[in-house]
This record gives structure tokens, sequence and C-alpha cells, in this order.
């Protein structure tokens, strides 16, 4: 088993050398041995692959030259498994005749390395086939799925096997994969009309990897080439024909940001960005983002599944919402008329379920209600997965949108700072969602970050809000990482910088996120803040006075989640 | 330092609202740091560091005053093909430098952020892109970047290129030297010439680039006997002027002036006194604005930085008869291309051959293709016994370096050196 993280290695000829390619798609565990030789800032889907590689199960890697971050796992593999068959192609940039002749000598050049390390032989016929198969193959763009299936395109950086297996559950078929691993490579995309296939047995063996390497460097290009113009032609043609966008970049990956940037200004085509770092234990938070954007896309293009009716005729409608945070677990029952009947808000436990059942019994008892008085309970909030006893789950996105347009509606733009997540959500008149934006893999800007530097100042995250205010000196904290400001904040305080200054220092550098978040999805008055950090008068004043706005906080800002829950339970009973 | 961070406030307060007042004012900031530094130098500033300095801030003010001989490139590109063509050079790295001098980077890079860009792209591209977003660079004549030795180049040039539409040139450099690949670089280089004969409407001259190359060997010469002088002789300097020596090897090299300079430095160092101090081959960029590795190292005879490697790039002279060969093969030769295997061996040899006690690299934010050969290369070099510090930080954003950090591990490094000088003596 050779593996390989390009589409522009040469898989076909690998197959006729008898070698096994193997598309990696790593999720690692931990970043342990890479972290070891490499760096931490070095791009996680490259330290997941060195990961993989300690599995053993390889008998070595084909790579290019594609990346930094490619070249420098390169450098470490060869320095970590001198036996096995560690090998780089130089990949150019351009695609012109000297290039497509500089690419084929170094297809030619892997050839022979892995026939001297493995022995095998050259098949002629194999590669031929192959190749002639993928010059058939149609092009990058393909038909939707089942009637009624949403259609997404995936650009971007290289992503993981539990990325698209996710895009799939959430009902979402792919209509074209613009990523630098590529599921589906057109290399017919060089020759345009033309038979290139019936003529290959023709060819001399140069000749063919001539052929060949024209082929490989004529696909639809990836970021790090010179001339990106026909991926911008290929874009302009698919994306009016796909639902949305799942625009996924990886951390520590910088490449697919400049297109993330510049397509935002081009397309009105819903456009999620995910950010992944091949680690195992951010499945959730992609999960989160992605059904949320299924669930929007849906609501655009009419096709919400049908509500499950649990109506009880004769008596009066409860609806009981839950949202289960990673901070707070937040209960509402409405009735029939969205009145609010109860509400309120616990500390989530160690475990979320626990909470959740917690929370459902006293804003029952609260009510005056029973369970069976409930006519509908909806769980949303990152645990709504583990309520196991709700009747539907919602992502919070979308329960924020409705609970923002219930208590103002006027309200345009949500920034919700949760424990776990911040976002930025822009709603349409009705409430519904029209573009969110979240938070990268890491906690700055979100609640997690408030928690640890009121722990290093040692005041209570309720003090830090009104102690921020007594502020009289502009003191600066990276906006960059949760622990590199944590171990900024420690030498501030060692130059005995007052907390007051520091406190604000953090809520500007929070403010600085938030702003950044809400820039993504367009500044849109009216502003809401919600979660929990909305209560913090520190961070409101830092954002407001970033935004040059107001920002509307509803009396309980903590509930908006779970009362948007109620009342997309209450509209399924319709 | 406090007047340019005043200053820096004032400028960064009208980025929002008025950006051409703000380009105003680092034109003028730049324009009197140049008077500044011809009339006012630094007392303990040696003459050769004193020219640097003055035209290192003049070229990138003049550059900025007439934009149409302005070129955008990045700190390796073929900057003799630009000077054939009268076009002043202005590099990502040398403006964002510049940019961070005026304390105004905090506000660039957050531009940056809330465009879109990747906050873990490398901060010179950050602050340029946000200089760029906020409409502070002025428009140049032509663009041109090497694909060596960062991702970053190709994607921001792009980026900047396409925004302003004016022309780019990507010179792709292969990673393998092999005759195929020295052609292939040719090629570029040919197409980059027409691209800016196009843009400039002048014809290229090869005799002048003949000329430049001329001054370039001689530039090299100089240089390396100043080092050989250096290896006795304390010349001193600070964090900045090693940077600052980044425009004569990079993108002055082949000038009159970056002639002149290195002359100069050649037949001064020798009046200085004997060198006693602990010797460190510094690895990437300096980040001149750190400032416990500032007060270690700024005129200092008890630590100093003896040769570094981004300076040493390249140190074989150029064939006048084939000049585009030759400089097709500076570029893939360049130690930052290829495999890290050989940045080991060079490095390894000019520690030993400028007498370092030990080595420090310094892992600038956003760099991988640096950082992320860091632990292999302090590994490589621990087998052959030479100790390397490895530093985290970032040459631009004074926010994101934890001066604390760095001090504890520098100071527990020159302890090291401390203990192993006492050790063999």
């Amino acid at each position: 088993m050779i593996g390989y993280v390009c589409k522009y290695a040469p898989i076909e000829l690998l197959h006729a050398l008898g070698a096994d390619p193997v598309r990696i798609e790593p999720l690692a565990v931990s970043f342990d041995a890479a972290d070891a030789c490499m760096h931490p800032n070095v791009c996680s889907f490259a330290k997941a692959v060195l990961e993989e590689m300690e599995t053993g199960s390889y008998e070595g890697i084909v790579l290019t030259s594609c990346c930094d971050s490619m070249r420098r796992l390169y450098d470490a593999l060869v320095d970590r498994f001198p036996e096995k068959f560690v090998y780089i192609l130089d990949l150019p940039r351009h695609t012109d005749r000297e290039a497509c002749s500089l690419y084929a000598g170094q297809i030619r050049a892997l050839a022979r390395a892995y026939q001297e390390f493995s022995g095998a032989e050259f098949n002629r016929g194999c590669l031929i086939e192959l190749f002639a198969d993928g010059l058939r193959t149609p092009g990058q763009l393909r038909a939707n799925g089942r009637p009624g299936q949403l259609s997404v395109g995936i650009i971007g950086a290289r992503y993981n096997a539990a990325v698209g297996k996710l895009v799939e559950q959430c009902g979402m078929s792919v209509a074209f994969d613009l990523t630098c691993v590529g599921q589906n490579r057109d290399l017919s995309a060089a020759f345009g009309d033309g038979d290139v296939a019936s003529e290959l047995p023709e060819l001399n063996d140069n000749e063919l990897i001539e052929v060949y390497s024209e082929a490989l460097l004529g696909q639809i290009p990836c970021m790090r080439m010179a001339d990106i113009s026909r991926r911008e032609a290929f874009l302009k043609k698919a994306l009016p024909q796909v639902d949305g966008v799942i625009y996924h970049t990886v951390k520590f990956c910088d490449m697919y940001a400049y297109e993330f940037a510049s397509l935002r200004k081009l397309t009105d085509v819903p456009m999620l960005k995910i950010e992944t770092d091949a680690l195992r234990q951010s499945a959730g938070q992609v999960r989160t983002r992605v059904e949320a954007f299924a669930e929007s896309l849906r609501e655009e293009k009419g096709l919400m599944p049908a509500p499950s009716l649990i109506h009880r005729k004769g008596t009066a409608v409860y609806v009981l919402g839950i949202d289960s945070g990673s901070t707070s677990t937040n209960a509402v029952v409405i009735d029939g008329e969205q009145n609010i009947v109860s509400s309120l808000v616990i500390r989530t436990g160690a475990r979320s379920i626990d909470s959740a059942h917690r929370a459902c019994e006293e804003v029952l008892e609260q009510a005056g209600l029973k369970r069976e008085d409930i006519a509908k309970l909806v769980a949303t909030g990152y645990g709504r997965v583990s309520v196991d006893f709700a009747d539907a789950d919602i992502t919070e996105i979308t329960c924020h949108a409705r609970g923002a347009h219930y208590f103002n509606p006027s309200v345009r733009t949500i920034l919700d700072i949760g424990g776990q997540d911040s976002k930025a959500i822009r709603l349409n008149a009705d409430g519904t969602v029209a573009d969110f934006a979240m938070n990268d893999k890491c906690a700055a800007g979100t609640g997690r970050f408030l928690e640890a530097m009121a722990r290093t100042l040692e005041v209570g995250i309720d003090e830090l809000g009104p102690l921020s205010q007594q502020s009289t000196n502009k003191v600066q904290i990276t906006s960059m990482c949760t622990v590199f400001a944590e171990s900024e904040v420690i030498s501030l305080i060692a130059d005995n910088v007052d907390k007051a200054d520091i406190a604000a220092g953090v809520h500007r550098a929070i403010a600085g996120k938030a702003y950044g978040l809400m820039h993504r999805v367009g500044l849109e008055p009216v502003y809401m803040m919600t979660g929990g950090v909305a209560k913090n008068p520190g961070v409101v004043a830092a954002v407001e006075e970033r935004l040059g706005a107001t920002l509307y906080i509803c009396p309980e800002p903590e509930i908006v989640g779970a009362v948007g829950a109620t009342l997309l339970g209450l509209d399924s009973l319709a | 330092m406090e007047v340019a961070r005043t200053y820096g406030g004032v400028v960064a307060s009208q980025l929002d609202d008025h950006p051409n007042r703000a380009a105003a004012l680092i034109n003028f900031g730049l324009k009197a740091e140049s008077f500044r530094t011809g009339h006012l130098p630094d007392k303990p500033m040696p003459a050769a560091y004193r020219y640097l300095n003055h035209m290192a801030i003049k070229s990138v003010a003049d550059a900025l005053k007439h934009p149409e001989t302005l070129a955008w490139t990045n700190i390796f590109a073929p900057v003799e093909l630009l000077q054939c063509f009268d076009l002043e050079c202005v590099s990502v790295e040398a403006l964002s430098s510049y940019f961070s001098g005026f304390w105004i980077e905090d506000s660039l890079l957050d531009r940056s952020d809330a465009a879109g860009f990747a906050p873990t792209l490398c901060s010179y591209h950050r602050t340029f892109l946000g200089g760029f977003e906020s409409g502070i660079i002025p428009e140049a004549k032509a663009a041109i970047t090497t694909s060596l030795a960062c991702d970053g180049n190709v994607n921001t040039f792009r980026h900047i290129a396409t925004q302003s539409h004016i022309p780019l040139f990507v010179i792709d450099v292969p990673y393998q030297k092999t005759e195929e690949a020295t052609r292939y670089v040719v090629r570029q280089l040919r197409e980059a010439i027409a691209l800016l004969e196009q843009a400039t409407g002048k014809k290229f001259d090869i005799d002048r680039l003949r000329e430049a190359i001329r001054r370039e060997n001689r530039s090299k010469q100089h240089y390396l006997s100043f080092l050989e002088k250096r290896r006795k002789h304390l010349y001193p300097a600070t964090l900045t002027l090693t940077e600052f020596t980044l425009f004569a090897t990079h993108l002055s090299i082949g000038s009159e002036w970056a002639e002149k300079f290195f002359e100069m430095l050649d037949s001064d160092v020798e009046k200085y006194p004997v060198d006693t101090s602990h010797r460190i081959f510094w690895v990437h960029v300096t980040p001149y604005a750190e400032p416990a590795l500032a007060s270690y190292f700024n005129y200092s005879d008890v630590y100093s930085i003896a040769a570094d490697d981004f300076n040493l790039d390249f140190t074989g002279q150029l064939d006048e008869n084939h000049p585009l060969e030759a400089l097709a093969e500076k570029l893939i030769d360049n130690v930052y291309n290829g495999p890290l295997s050989r940045k080991v061996d060079i490095v390894a040899r000019e520690i030993e051959h400028y007498d370092c006690e030990g080595a420090i690299e310094f892992c600038h934010w956003g760099c991988r293709q640096s950082a992320g050969g860091a632990q292999l290369l302090r590994s490589k070099l621990r087998d052959r016994g030479i100790p390397m510090l490895v530093l985290d930080g970032d040459a631009v954003d004074r926010r994101n370096n934890q001066d604390g950090q760095i001090r504890t591990r520098l100071e527990a490094f020159f302890e090291l050196l401390d203990g192993r000088k006492g050790g063999t003596a």
C-alpha cells in the first residue's frame, strides 16, 4: 500500500508499477508524533498524515512539492522512515510544454525509483487502460442526486473521509469536488474534445508519459498553481448549478482563504466555510455547522422535512425547547399563542444529558405542567444529539435566528458568543437564516477564552465586565489564541499592569474576533447579541465600539436559542 | 520608538476613513526617517550600516513616492532584471516591516483577518494584504514574485495583481536542480522580461544585466570577505541592521549603492576591536522589535550574530556570459529551496566556518517552510554537536510575541553556551 494525498499524483502509473496506491484521508487522535518532529503551526492535515504513517500499514508514500507543509512532511518522513518508500515529485506551478516535460521527467524518475525499491515491472498495458479510463470519465460536474435532494459543491483544502460522510448524512449530494485530493479527477480537461484515449497504444513509453504528464497538469488547477483562470471558469459555470457550497479549509493551511475571500464577492450561492484539523475530536463542531447549513438550504428550497404531528387535540398546546450548551443548559416552555410560560438557565454539568433532564424537569415544574402536556420537545445546542428524549433536534443557528426574530423582528445580524462556539448570523426579514459564520477550530473569541482570562486574572467571570469598565489605559492582547493570550496576560500581571486595563484589553480582543465574524456575514443593522457573554457589559461595550453601533440585548440573552427551538417546534405542529 | 508609536496611532486613526491621508502620513514618516538617518545617525552605528540604514529607508520612500517606477516583488525576486527597466523593487516583507516600524501592523492585520485571509498566514503577507485592503499601498507598474520560498507568494501576489489590474509574473522555482529545471526557469525569466518590456515600454538591454551581475559578483565577494574578517573583529550591529542587510543582499543586489555598502563593510570591519563575544548563527528572520532579543544582541559585545542563513542564502558567483542561466541557478540553488537535508549541510558548514557556538532559529508566525523544519534542523545539528535554540514568535506583529517566554529560553540557551565554553576551557 502506497499512500498519496494530491490529485496531481500519478496514481495510474503507481498501479501500473504494481503498487497499491491509496488516498490517505487521515483522522488522527493526537499529533504527538508530528509535534515532536514538525512544528505545531504546520498544517494539521500534514501532521495527521504523519500520524497515519505511524500506523505502519503503508510501504511508503508519494508526495508532491505542492505546498510548504507537504515539503516539510517529506523531510520528516524521510528522516523517520528510512526503510520506507518516501518520495516527493517536483510539481510545477505552470502547465505549459516545458512544465509538462519537467513533470514527465519527474514521473519517469519516480517509476525508476519505485522499481528499484520493489523490484516490480512496469505494466504498460495497465497504465494505458487506467489512463484511458481516466480520460473517458465525464468531467468534474456531476448530475444531481435523488430528486428533492440538495446538491452541493465542495471546494478547498484536503478534507478527510468523515467530512464527506457527514455531508451525505445531511442529505446533500456532492455535485463537484474541487479540493486538493479531488475525489473525482478529470484527466481529459487538458485535451478538449480530441480522442486521446484511443491514440495511447500508438505512443512509445516516453511519449505516453509526456501525454500522461500533460493530462495530470491539465486538471482544473488548485490554488498553488500559477494560473487559476480555468478554475475560475469552472466555478463560474458550476456555482449556479448547485444549491450551496461547502468551503473547506484546514487549520494552518492558508491557501484557500484567498479564494474564499474573493468567491464571497462573486456569487450569491449560499456558502458554508468549515475548518477542520483532521482530529477525531472536532467532529461535533463540524457537524453543527454542516447540519445548520443543510437546514437553511432546505428552508430556502422549500424542502423542510414534513412535521411529525404529535398534536394532542382538545387541550392547550405547549412546546418545550432545550438548548444544551457547553456552559449552560437553557429550557423554555411556550404556549400555542407564542407566550413564554416559563424559562430557566442552569450550568451544564459534567454530563450534558443529566443537565438536560434536570432543566426539563425544573422548567415543567415552574410552568406547572407535566411531560405529557408537552406537544413537542425540541433540542438544540452543542449537546442536542444526546438529548434522547427530544422529539426533534435543530441546530442552534436556525434556532437563534428564529428566537432573535421573536424578540425583535428588526434584527438582521446576531452575534452569539457561547462557551464553545461564537457565531454571527445574518437574518432574512422572516427570521430565517440568510448566512452565518462561526469561529474556527480554536477557542479564541469564545466564552472559554473569557473564562481562561478570568481565571488567570483571578477574578470571577461575572466580575470581569464591571472590572474592565474601570480601565484607564489601553493594553493590547493578542487576538490569536487562547493559550498565547493566557501567557500574555500572565506577563502583563508580572509587569504590574492594572487588572482593569488587562480585562478591557481581553474584551477588545474578543470584540475584534467578533467583528471579523460579523463582517464575514455582512454587517447589516439592527444588531443583536445573544448568549451568556451578552451579560458582560465590558464585551458589549467593546463590540459596540468596534461596530460603531448599538447592540440590542433582550432581557435574558441566554434563552434565545431555546425560545427559537420552541417556536420552530410550534411551527411543525401547524 | 515612542515617537514612532504615537505617529503610528495617528496613521492608524486615518486608516478607516482617509486611506489617502494615512498613506501620505506614511510617506512623510519615511521621508523624515530617511532625512534623520542621513543627517542625524545613531551614535554607535558603524559607517557602513549608517549608509545601509539611510539607503534602505530612502529606497522605500522613493519607490512609494514614484509609483510609476514601482514594482511589487517578494524578497527572492530576480531584482537584477527589474533594475534593467529602472524599476524600484518594494517587497511584501520590506513594506510590512515598515508598517510595523510605524506601529500600525495591528490595524492592518485586523483588516486582513476581517477581509477573510487566514489569520494563520505569515504576518508579513497579512500586513501587506491589510495595507492593500485599506488602500494605503500605491499601485505598482508590475508585480514579480517567485514561488520560492513559501506558499504565500503566489496567492498574495495573485490577489493584489488581480484586484489592481496590474501584470504579474510568477517565477516557479523547481525543487530539484536538473538541466530541465534550469531550462524551465530560464524560459520563465524570458517571459518575465517580455512582461516588463510591455509594462514599461522599455527594451531589455542584456548589457545592463551583465553590468548588474558584475556588481553583484563584486558585492558578494566583498560580503564574504567582510564575514571572513568579521571572524576576528566585532562589527557592532543590531537585529534591525541584520534585517536591513537583506535590502543589500536581495532587493537591491546588483545596484551601485549595494556594492558601495559591501565595499564599506569590507574596508571598515578591521578597524573594530577583537571579537570576544559568543558568536551566534541566526536562522531565518530577525524580529527587530522583540525586546528580549534586542536587549541581548543590539550593539552587544557579549553576544553577536556572526552570520545568518538568509543573507547567505546564495553565495556563488554568477556567470555574466550566461546571465539568465546564472539567475535561474541562483534561484534553484537557494538554501531555502529543496529538501531540508540540503539546508542542514549548508547551515552546519557555515556555523563551523564562521566559528559560531550555536544557532538560533526564529520561527516566524505562519512560516511553514521555516518553522516546519526547525525541529529537524535542531536535531540534525545536535547530532553534529551544535546546540540550536528554536524560538516561536512574530517578526511583524508585536502582539504575537511573548517577551517573557522568549527571554527565559534565550537566557537558558546562553547559560548552556557559557557552560560549554567553561567545559572546554
